[in-house]
């Protein structure tokens, strides 16, 4: 039987959850990190990516309507991550569209949601029925913690990558320098509340639960990122891939 | 763990933080030095969580480009955006008042 655990030992907890899904270990990632994408791929990453994180604060805001009144800190942390998200300084989704021209697409190319795979949408969707129907604490452990929170890593290894590598310029890599510091404010801010909150054994389950998904998503989507637009041209034999 | 020494409106706040810390994520999460920094945008545009580094500026990286953007000739005068430094050595940082409305 689980028990309560206090809040030191529920972060080590989360952090388990999280990273045996990482979805740094994801083809896609592996072939970006090597240096091995094509500009076209990184469109087509772009096209993708556009409408998993342009909704995010929409994803917030469900969230945020959903949080009891009583839980102040919670709900300012949650509007602090939209504003900042959208117009606290430069939008985000512009830097990603910026990104994206550089790489030979255009903005309504980015736009079109004609353009996202299947499992784009499935991602989003997810996003969207977990913000809505989950219990709000859940929700920002999958959404925030679990998907949110890996941003940094992720970015961290991608980014002297795209200038290295690729010779994209500081500039047109804004959107993956930015990441580094929003979104580890916004992962800890995540962090914060479902600490705080998830005070019962069932919650504390739920978290990692939704988090362990939350993961496996981001993974599923990179993966399939690969599979889609990647794979004919370079085959997992050509990547550094653990066994 | 690296000591942090934070001059604002001439009061000093002093407290270790954990190594590769950011006070900008920090005080975003009401951790020191909140509620005393300015910060705005934490992407490196705004420059309002500008401060002068009176000592340990030689264990910080150069300016990135962010910084030499927004800060011009303030880097000479020892100003560094907060949000773009992860810091692993003691640090004494000042922070002018922010500008008024």
């Amino acid at each position: 039987m689980p028990e309560l655990m206090d809040p030191a030992e529920f972060r080590t907890a989360l952090e388990t959850a999280i990273k045996g899904k990482s979805a740094n270990k994801s083809p896609f990632s592996v072939a970006w990190a090597e240096g091995k994408l094509s500009r076209t791929h990184l469109c087509r990453w772009a096209e993708n990516h556009y409408h998993y994180v342009g909704p995010f604060a929409d994803y917030l805001a469900y969230v945020y309507a959903r949080m009891p009144d009583s839980f102040t800190d919670a709900k300012d942390f949650l509007l602090s991550n939209m504003y900042e998200e959208e117009i606290g300084g430069d939008r985000h989704t512009d830097l990603l569209i910026r990104f994206a021209e550089s790489c030979g697409t255009t903005a309504a190319r980015i736009k079109d949601p004609d353009n996202m795979s299947p499992t784009t949408r499935g991602l989003q969707s997810w996003c969207y029925a977990i913000a809505m129907r989950e219990d709000p604490i859940v929700a920002v452990a999958g959404l925030v913690v679990g998907l949110e929170s890996q941003v940094p890593s992720i970015y961290r290894r991608q980014t002297p990558t795209l200038r290295e590598k690729y010779g994209f310029t500081d500039e047109e890599v804004e959107f993956f320098d930015l990441h580094i510091v929003s979104d580890e404010i916004h992962g800890e801010r995540g962090f914060q509340i479902v600490l705080e909150h998830a005070k019962t054994v069932e919650l504390q389950q739920r978290c990692l639960k939704i988090c362990e998904i939350g993961a496996q998503m981001r993974l599923l989507y990179t993966t399939a990122l690969y599979h889609d637009y990647v794979e004919a041209e370079l085959p997992l034999s050509a990547l550094p891939l653990a066994a | 763990m690296p000591t942090v020494v934070f001059h604002k409106l001439g009061a000093t706040y002093r407290e270790e933080v954990p190594d590769d810390t950011n006070l900008v994520v920090n005080t975003a999460i009401k951790r020191f030095p909140y509620p005393h920094l300015t910060f705005g945008c934490g992407m490196g545009k705004c420059a309002r969580c500008a401060c002068r580094v009176l000592s340990g500026a030689e264990h910080l990286p150069e300016p990135n480009w962010k910084e030499q953007q927004r800060l011009g000739p303030r880097l000479q005068q020892g100003y560094r955006l907060v949000c773009q430094l992860w810091l692993k050595h003691n640090i004494e940082l000042a922070q002018d008042a922010p500008a008024p409305p």
